[in-house]
Protein backbone atom coordinates (compact mmCIF):
# COMPACT_ATOMS: atom_id res chain seq x y z
CA UNK A 1 0.00 0.00 0.00
CA UNK A 2 2.83 2.38 0.91
CA UNK A 3 4.52 1.54 -2.39
CA UNK A 4 1.45 2.53 -4.39
CA UNK A 5 0.89 5.83 -2.58
CA UNK A 6 1.65 8.72 -4.95
CA UNK A 7 5.02 10.38 -4.59
CA UNK A 8 3.52 13.74 -3.63
CA UNK A 9 1.75 12.10 -0.67
CA UNK A 10 5.08 10.72 0.54
CA UNK A 11 6.76 14.09 0.10
CA UNK A 12 3.89 15.65 2.04
CA UNK A 13 4.45 13.16 4.85
CA UNK A 14 8.12 14.16 5.13
CA UNK A 15 7.18 17.84 4.99
CA UNK A 16 4.58 17.39 7.74
CA UNK A 17 7.08 15.55 9.94
CA UNK A 18 9.61 18.33 9.43
CA UNK A 19 7.08 21.07 10.18
CA UNK A 20 5.59 19.07 13.05
CA UNK A 21 8.96 18.85 14.76
CA UNK A 22 8.83 22.63 15.23
CA UNK A 23 5.28 22.64 16.59
CA UNK A 24 5.10 19.62 18.87
CA UNK A 25 5.92 20.54 22.45
CA UNK A 26 5.23 17.24 24.21
CA UNK A 27 7.79 14.46 23.88
CA UNK A 28 5.04 11.84 24.26
CA UNK A 29 3.49 13.05 20.98
CA UNK A 30 6.89 12.69 19.28
CA UNK A 31 7.25 9.17 20.67
CA UNK A 32 3.80 8.25 19.38
CA UNK A 33 4.61 9.68 15.94
CA UNK A 34 7.86 7.73 15.85
CA UNK A 35 6.07 4.50 16.78
CA UNK A 36 3.44 5.11 14.10
CA UNK A 37 5.99 5.87 11.37
CA UNK A 38 8.11 2.86 12.31
CA UNK A 39 4.98 0.73 12.01
CA UNK A 40 4.32 2.21 8.53
CA UNK A 41 7.93 1.51 7.55
CA UNK A 42 7.67 -2.12 8.66
CA UNK A 43 4.24 -2.47 7.00
CA UNK A 44 5.80 -1.44 3.67
CA UNK A 45 7.78 -4.69 3.83
CA UNK A 46 11.20 -3.02 3.92
CA UNK A 47 12.08 -4.94 7.07
CA UNK A 48 13.57 -4.08 10.44
CA UNK A 49 17.14 -4.38 9.20
CA UNK A 50 16.67 -1.61 6.65
CA UNK A 51 15.11 0.54 9.33
CA UNK A 52 18.17 -0.04 11.51
CA UNK A 53 20.57 0.84 8.66
CA UNK A 54 18.65 4.05 8.01
CA UNK A 55 18.72 5.16 11.63
CA UNK A 56 22.16 3.93 12.74
CA UNK A 57 24.32 6.66 11.10
CA UNK A 58 22.54 9.48 12.99
CA UNK A 59 22.61 7.78 16.40
CA UNK A 60 26.07 8.99 17.56
CA UNK A 61 25.20 12.59 16.70
CA UNK A 62 21.80 12.25 18.33
CA UNK A 63 23.41 10.87 21.48
CA UNK A 64 25.69 13.93 21.64
CA UNK A 65 22.86 16.36 20.92
CA UNK A 66 20.61 14.59 23.41
CA UNK A 67 23.21 14.70 26.18
CA UNK A 68 23.90 18.38 25.55
CA UNK A 69 20.19 19.30 25.58
CA UNK A 70 19.61 17.23 28.69
CA UNK A 71 22.30 19.23 30.45
CA UNK A 72 21.04 22.57 29.11
CA UNK A 73 17.26 22.16 28.96
CA UNK A 74 16.38 19.02 30.88
CA UNK A 75 15.13 15.51 30.09
CA UNK A 76 11.74 16.10 28.38
CA UNK A 77 13.10 18.69 25.93
CA UNK A 78 16.09 16.51 25.10
CA UNK A 79 13.81 13.54 24.49
CA UNK A 80 11.51 15.65 22.28
CA UNK A 81 14.36 16.92 20.11
CA UNK A 82 15.95 13.51 19.66
CA UNK A 83 12.62 11.82 18.91
CA UNK A 84 11.66 14.54 16.41
CA UNK A 85 14.87 14.06 14.46
CA UNK A 86 14.24 10.31 14.42
CA UNK A 87 10.71 10.93 13.14
CA UNK A 88 12.11 12.92 10.21
CA UNK A 89 14.76 10.28 9.44
CA UNK A 90 12.21 7.45 9.44
CA UNK A 91 9.76 9.47 7.32
CA UNK A 92 12.47 10.17 4.74
CA UNK A 93 13.49 6.49 4.74
CA UNK A 94 9.91 5.50 3.98
CA UNK A 95 10.09 7.58 0.80
CA UNK A 96 13.44 6.21 -0.35
CA UNK A 97 12.65 2.60 0.58
CA UNK A 98 9.37 2.50 -1.33
CA UNK A 99 10.14 4.59 -4.42
CA UNK A 100 12.31 3.59 -7.43
CA UNK A 101 15.09 6.06 -8.22
CA UNK A 102 13.62 6.98 -11.60
CA UNK A 103 10.32 8.01 -9.97
CA UNK A 104 12.20 10.10 -7.43
CA UNK A 105 14.02 11.86 -10.29
CA UNK A 106 10.83 12.56 -12.21
CA UNK A 107 9.41 13.92 -8.94
CA UNK A 108 12.44 16.14 -8.47
CA UNK A 109 12.18 17.39 -12.06
CA UNK A 110 8.50 18.24 -11.69
CA UNK A 111 9.21 19.98 -8.36
CA UNK A 112 11.75 22.17 -10.15
CA UNK A 113 9.37 22.90 -13.05
CA UNK A 114 7.67 25.94 -11.41
CA UNK A 115 11.15 27.49 -11.11
CA UNK A 116 11.59 27.31 -14.89
CA UNK A 117 10.33 30.88 -15.38
CA UNK A 118 13.18 32.07 -13.14
CA UNK A 119 15.72 30.42 -15.43
CA UNK A 120 16.04 27.02 -13.74
CA UNK A 121 16.29 23.97 -16.02
CA UNK A 122 14.34 21.02 -14.53
CA UNK A 123 16.16 18.52 -16.75
CA UNK A 124 19.53 19.68 -15.46
CA UNK A 125 18.17 19.63 -11.93
CA UNK A 126 17.12 15.99 -12.33
CA UNK A 127 20.44 15.15 -14.04
CA UNK A 128 22.36 16.65 -11.12
CA UNK A 129 20.43 14.56 -8.61
CA UNK A 130 20.82 11.44 -10.77
CA UNK A 131 24.60 11.91 -10.81
CA UNK A 132 24.59 12.46 -7.06
CA UNK A 133 22.63 9.25 -6.45
CA UNK A 134 24.83 7.37 -8.91
CA UNK A 135 28.04 8.63 -7.26
CA UNK A 136 27.27 7.34 -3.77
CA UNK A 137 28.11 3.69 -4.56
CA UNK A 138 31.25 4.86 -6.39
CA UNK A 139 32.53 6.77 -3.37
CA UNK A 140 31.62 3.87 -1.07
CA UNK A 141 33.55 1.56 -3.42
CA UNK A 142 36.53 3.94 -3.47
CA UNK A 143 36.57 3.86 0.32
CA UNK A 144 36.57 0.06 0.35
CA UNK A 145 39.42 -0.05 -2.22
CA UNK A 146 41.52 2.47 -0.35
CA UNK A 147 40.95 0.71 2.97
CA UNK A 148 42.10 -2.57 1.42
CA UNK A 149 45.21 -1.05 -0.10
CA UNK A 150 46.03 0.79 3.14
CA UNK A 151 45.65 -2.47 5.02
CA UNK A 152 47.88 -4.25 2.52
CA UNK A 153 50.61 -1.71 3.32
CA UNK A 154 49.95 -1.75 7.07
CA UNK A 155 48.67 1.84 7.07
CA UNK A 156 45.14 1.21 8.29
CA UNK A 157 45.64 3.35 11.40
CA UNK A 158 46.76 6.37 9.43
CA UNK A 159 43.72 8.58 8.71
CA UNK A 160 45.62 10.47 6.00
CA UNK A 161 46.23 7.23 4.13
CA UNK A 162 42.45 6.67 4.14
CA UNK A 163 40.93 10.09 3.57
CA UNK A 164 43.33 11.66 1.07
CA UNK A 165 43.19 8.94 -1.61
CA UNK A 166 39.38 8.79 -1.43
CA UNK A 167 39.29 12.55 -1.82
CA UNK A 168 41.60 12.46 -4.84
CA UNK A 169 39.76 9.53 -6.43
CA UNK A 170 36.47 11.35 -5.98
CA UNK A 171 37.75 14.54 -7.60
CA UNK A 172 39.16 12.50 -10.50
CA UNK A 173 35.80 10.73 -10.85
CA UNK A 174 34.01 14.08 -10.88
CA UNK A 175 36.30 15.32 -13.66
CA UNK A 176 35.80 12.15 -15.70
CA UNK A 177 32.04 12.41 -15.25
CA UNK A 178 32.15 16.03 -16.39
CA UNK A 179 34.20 15.06 -19.43
CA UNK A 180 31.81 12.24 -20.26
CA UNK A 181 28.81 14.58 -19.96
CA UNK A 182 30.50 17.13 -22.19
CA UNK A 183 31.42 14.47 -24.76
CA UNK A 184 27.79 13.38 -24.93
CA UNK A 185 26.55 16.95 -25.14
CA UNK A 186 24.52 16.52 -21.94
CA UNK A 187 23.80 19.33 -19.54
CA UNK A 188 24.25 22.00 -22.21
CA UNK A 189 22.32 25.13 -21.38
CA UNK A 190 20.33 25.33 -24.61
CA UNK A 191 17.64 22.80 -25.38
CA UNK A 192 18.62 22.56 -29.09
CA UNK B 1 33.06 13.04 -43.57
CA UNK B 2 36.69 13.57 -42.82
CA UNK B 3 38.68 14.90 -39.92
CA UNK B 4 41.38 17.42 -40.75
CA UNK B 5 44.10 18.23 -38.24
CA UNK B 6 45.84 21.36 -39.40
CA UNK B 7 49.13 21.38 -37.49
CA UNK B 8 47.49 21.30 -34.05
CA UNK B 9 49.65 21.56 -30.95
CA UNK B 10 48.67 21.16 -27.32
CA UNK B 11 50.87 22.89 -24.75
CA UNK B 12 50.34 23.39 -21.05
CA UNK B 13 51.97 25.67 -18.52
CA UNK B 14 53.84 23.81 -15.82
CA UNK B 15 54.72 25.32 -12.43
CA UNK B 16 58.39 26.16 -12.13
CA UNK B 17 59.09 26.07 -15.87
CA UNK B 18 59.44 29.12 -18.05
CA UNK B 19 58.54 27.27 -21.25
CA UNK B 20 55.14 25.58 -21.60
CA UNK B 21 55.30 21.81 -21.95
CA UNK B 22 54.32 20.38 -25.33
CA UNK B 23 51.97 17.39 -25.03
CA UNK B 24 51.29 16.98 -28.70
CA UNK B 25 52.52 18.55 -31.93
CA UNK B 26 51.14 17.12 -35.15
CA UNK B 27 51.67 17.72 -38.87
CA UNK B 28 48.75 18.21 -41.26
CA UNK B 29 46.72 15.00 -41.11
CA UNK B 30 43.54 14.08 -42.96
CA UNK B 31 41.76 11.18 -41.33
CA UNK B 32 39.31 9.81 -43.88
CA UNK B 33 39.82 6.03 -43.67
CA UNK B 34 37.02 3.87 -42.33
CA UNK B 35 39.11 2.35 -39.51
CA UNK B 36 41.99 4.29 -37.96
CA UNK B 37 44.15 3.08 -35.09
CA UNK B 38 46.52 5.02 -32.86
CA UNK B 39 49.24 3.16 -30.99
CA UNK B 40 52.10 4.33 -28.80
CA UNK B 41 53.55 4.10 -25.32
CA UNK B 42 51.84 5.30 -22.13
CA UNK B 43 51.91 9.08 -21.95
CA UNK B 44 52.83 9.49 -25.63
CA UNK B 45 49.81 11.68 -26.38
CA UNK B 46 47.26 9.17 -27.72
CA UNK B 47 44.44 10.27 -25.41
CA UNK B 48 45.19 13.94 -26.06
CA UNK B 49 45.00 13.31 -29.82
CA UNK B 50 41.63 11.55 -29.47
CA UNK B 51 40.30 14.37 -27.27
CA UNK B 52 41.21 16.88 -29.98
CA UNK B 53 38.74 15.15 -32.29
CA UNK B 54 35.62 16.12 -30.30
CA UNK B 55 36.82 19.32 -28.66
CA UNK B 56 37.40 17.89 -25.18
CA UNK B 57 40.92 19.26 -25.66
CA UNK B 58 41.38 22.37 -27.79
CA UNK B 59 44.60 22.97 -29.72
CA UNK B 60 46.71 25.83 -28.40
CA UNK B 61 48.01 26.31 -31.96
CA UNK B 62 46.68 25.15 -35.33
CA UNK B 63 43.14 23.86 -35.72
CA UNK B 64 41.02 20.72 -35.97
CA UNK B 65 37.94 20.40 -38.16
CA UNK B 66 35.40 17.60 -38.45
CA UNK B 67 33.45 17.69 -41.71
CA UNK B 68 34.43 21.34 -42.03
CA UNK B 69 33.29 22.25 -38.48
CA UNK B 70 35.92 23.77 -36.20
CA UNK B 71 36.18 21.95 -32.84
CA UNK B 72 36.73 25.23 -31.01
CA UNK B 73 33.94 27.29 -32.58
CA UNK B 74 31.28 24.65 -33.30
CA UNK B 75 31.97 22.33 -30.41
CA UNK B 76 28.32 21.28 -29.90
CA UNK B 77 27.80 20.41 -33.54
CA UNK B 78 31.11 18.52 -33.53
CA UNK B 79 30.12 16.50 -30.47
CA UNK B 80 26.81 15.57 -32.06
CA UNK B 81 28.78 14.05 -34.96
CA UNK B 82 31.57 12.46 -32.93
CA UNK B 83 30.67 9.85 -30.31
CA UNK B 84 33.34 9.24 -27.68
CA UNK B 85 33.84 6.04 -25.65
CA UNK B 86 36.12 6.29 -22.62
CA UNK B 87 38.44 3.58 -21.31
CA UNK B 88 36.49 3.19 -18.07
CA UNK B 89 32.79 2.77 -18.83
CA UNK B 90 31.91 3.54 -15.20
CA UNK B 91 33.00 7.15 -15.62
CA UNK B 92 30.88 7.38 -18.73
CA UNK B 93 27.64 5.78 -17.59
CA UNK B 94 25.97 8.59 -15.68
CA UNK B 95 22.67 6.94 -14.82
CA UNK B 96 22.08 4.03 -12.42
CA UNK B 97 20.97 1.52 -15.12
CA UNK B 98 21.76 0.94 -18.84
CA UNK B 99 18.15 1.67 -19.83
CA UNK B 100 18.15 5.05 -18.08
CA UNK B 101 21.55 5.89 -19.52
CA UNK B 102 20.49 5.18 -23.09
CA UNK B 103 17.25 7.11 -22.52
CA UNK B 104 19.33 10.01 -21.22
CA UNK B 105 21.28 10.06 -24.50
CA UNK B 106 17.99 10.14 -26.41
CA UNK B 107 16.34 12.90 -24.35
CA UNK B 108 17.29 15.69 -26.75
CA UNK B 109 16.73 14.00 -30.12
CA UNK B 110 13.54 12.11 -29.15
CA UNK B 111 11.06 14.32 -27.29
CA UNK B 112 8.22 11.81 -27.04
CA UNK B 113 8.55 9.58 -23.95
CA UNK B 114 7.02 6.42 -25.44
CA UNK B 115 9.00 6.69 -28.64
CA UNK B 116 12.18 7.28 -26.63
CA UNK B 117 11.56 4.13 -24.58
CA UNK B 118 11.05 2.10 -27.76
CA UNK B 119 14.23 3.49 -29.36
CA UNK B 120 16.22 2.77 -26.18
CA UNK B 121 14.96 -0.81 -26.10
CA UNK B 122 15.89 -1.29 -29.74
CA UNK B 123 19.44 -0.06 -29.09
CA UNK B 124 19.83 -2.22 -25.97
CA UNK B 125 18.50 -5.22 -27.87
CA UNK B 126 21.03 -4.69 -30.66
CA UNK B 127 23.85 -5.07 -28.12
CA UNK B 128 22.18 -7.98 -26.32
CA UNK B 129 21.61 -5.89 -23.23
CA UNK B 130 17.83 -5.93 -23.01
CA UNK B 131 17.85 -8.56 -20.27
CA UNK B 132 20.24 -6.42 -18.20
CA UNK B 133 18.52 -3.11 -18.93
CA UNK B 134 17.30 -2.51 -15.39
CA UNK B 135 20.30 -3.81 -13.46
CA UNK B 136 22.56 -1.39 -11.64
CA UNK B 137 25.64 -0.55 -13.71
CA UNK B 138 27.68 -1.69 -10.71
CA UNK B 139 26.25 -5.20 -11.03
CA UNK B 140 27.29 -5.55 -14.68
CA UNK B 141 30.54 -7.22 -15.69
CA UNK B 142 33.30 -5.11 -17.26
CA UNK B 143 32.33 -6.27 -20.75
CA UNK B 144 28.64 -5.58 -20.21
CA UNK B 145 29.48 -2.11 -18.93
CA UNK B 146 31.61 -1.36 -21.99
CA UNK B 147 28.73 -2.53 -24.22
CA UNK B 148 26.29 -0.34 -22.30
CA UNK B 149 28.59 2.67 -22.74
CA UNK B 150 28.87 1.89 -26.45
CA UNK B 151 25.08 1.53 -26.73
CA UNK B 152 24.53 4.90 -25.02
CA UNK B 153 26.95 6.60 -27.41
CA UNK B 154 25.68 4.89 -30.59
CA UNK B 155 22.02 5.52 -29.63
CA UNK B 156 22.27 9.05 -31.01
CA UNK B 157 23.84 7.75 -34.25
CA UNK B 158 27.06 9.76 -34.47
CA UNK B 159 28.86 9.72 -37.81
CA UNK B 160 32.27 9.09 -36.24
CA UNK B 161 33.06 6.90 -33.24
CA UNK B 162 36.18 7.62 -31.18
CA UNK B 163 37.28 5.03 -28.60
CA UNK B 164 40.05 5.52 -26.04
CA UNK B 165 41.65 2.12 -25.33
CA UNK B 166 38.30 0.33 -25.45
CA UNK B 167 39.64 -3.16 -24.74
CA UNK B 168 41.94 -2.37 -21.81
CA UNK B 169 39.49 -3.57 -19.13
CA UNK B 170 38.03 -6.47 -21.13
CA UNK B 171 38.69 -10.20 -20.95
CA UNK B 172 39.43 -12.18 -24.10
CA UNK B 173 35.82 -13.14 -24.80
CA UNK B 174 34.58 -9.57 -24.43
CA UNK B 175 37.46 -8.24 -26.47
CA UNK B 176 36.47 -10.55 -29.33
CA UNK B 177 32.87 -9.38 -28.97
CA UNK B 178 34.06 -5.76 -29.17
CA UNK B 179 36.10 -6.53 -32.30
CA UNK B 180 33.07 -8.12 -33.96
CA UNK B 181 30.88 -5.14 -33.08
CA UNK B 182 33.46 -2.62 -34.27
CA UNK B 183 33.83 -4.50 -37.56
CA UNK B 184 30.05 -4.36 -38.07
CA UNK B 185 29.64 -0.61 -37.51
CA UNK B 186 28.85 1.70 -40.42
CA UNK B 187 30.52 4.61 -38.63
CA UNK B 188 34.05 5.79 -39.20
CA UNK B 189 36.08 4.53 -36.21
CA UNK B 190 39.16 6.14 -34.66
CA UNK B 191 40.60 4.29 -31.68
CA UNK B 192 43.70 4.16 -29.55
CA UNK B 193 44.84 0.80 -28.25
CA UNK B 194 47.63 -1.21 -26.70
CA UNK B 195 46.08 -4.31 -28.22
CA UNK B 196 48.12 -5.05 -31.32
CA UNK B 197 45.53 -7.47 -32.69
CA UNK B 198 42.90 -4.74 -32.62
CA UNK B 199 45.44 -2.41 -34.23
CA UNK B 200 45.89 -5.00 -37.00
CA UNK B 201 42.16 -4.73 -37.85
CA UNK B 202 42.61 -1.07 -38.81
CA UNK B 203 42.97 0.35 -42.33
CA UNK B 204 45.53 2.93 -41.22
CA UNK B 205 47.60 3.14 -38.05
CA UNK B 206 49.43 6.14 -36.58
CA UNK B 207 52.30 5.50 -34.18
CA UNK B 208 52.66 8.30 -31.65
CA UNK B 209 55.83 8.85 -29.66
CA UNK B 210 56.61 11.79 -27.36
CA UNK B 211 53.73 13.84 -28.78
CA UNK B 212 54.47 13.42 -32.49
CA UNK B 213 53.57 11.03 -35.27
CA UNK B 214 56.56 8.79 -35.98
CA UNK B 215 54.80 6.44 -38.38
CA UNK B 216 51.67 6.69 -40.50
CA UNK B 217 50.60 3.84 -42.73
CA UNK B 218 49.40 0.27 -42.94
CA UNK B 219 48.87 -1.75 -39.78
CA UNK B 220 51.61 -4.42 -40.06
CA UNK B 221 54.40 -1.90 -40.66
CA UNK B 222 53.04 0.33 -37.89
CA UNK B 223 53.08 -2.52 -35.40
CA UNK B 224 56.68 -3.35 -36.38
CA UNK B 225 57.66 0.27 -35.85
CA UNK B 226 55.98 0.32 -32.45
CA UNK B 227 57.73 -2.90 -31.40
CA UNK B 228 61.07 -1.40 -32.44
CA UNK B 229 60.29 1.74 -30.41
CA UNK B 230 59.71 -0.46 -27.37
CA UNK B 231 63.04 -2.19 -27.91
CA UNK B 232 61.57 -5.45 -29.15
CA UNK B 233 62.55 -7.43 -32.24
CA UNK B 234 60.23 -7.29 -35.25
CA UNK B 235 57.70 -10.12 -35.45
CA UNK B 236 59.05 -13.35 -36.90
Amino acid sequence: MVHRAPLWAKFLLVLLCGAGSWLVSDWAVSAAALALLSAVFLASGAGIRRLATAVRPVLPILALVGAFQWWQLGGPTAARIVLNVLVCVVAASIVTATTPVRELLDGAASLARPLERFGADPERFALTIAIMVRSIPFIAGAFADVRDSARARGLERNPRALVLPVFITTVAFARQTGEALAARGLGDADAG
Amino acid sequence: MSIVLDRPAVRIDVDGRAEPKTLLELPVLTLAEHRIGIIGANGSGKSTLLRLLNGLVLPTAGRVTVGGLDTARDVRAVRRRVGFVFTDPLSQLVMPTPREDVELSLRRPVRNGGERRARAEAVLDRFGLLGLADQSVYELSGGERQLAALAAVLAVEPEILVLDEPSTLLDLRNRELLRTILASLGQQVVLSTHDLEIAADMDRVLVIDAGTVVFDGAAPAAVDRYRALCGMPARP
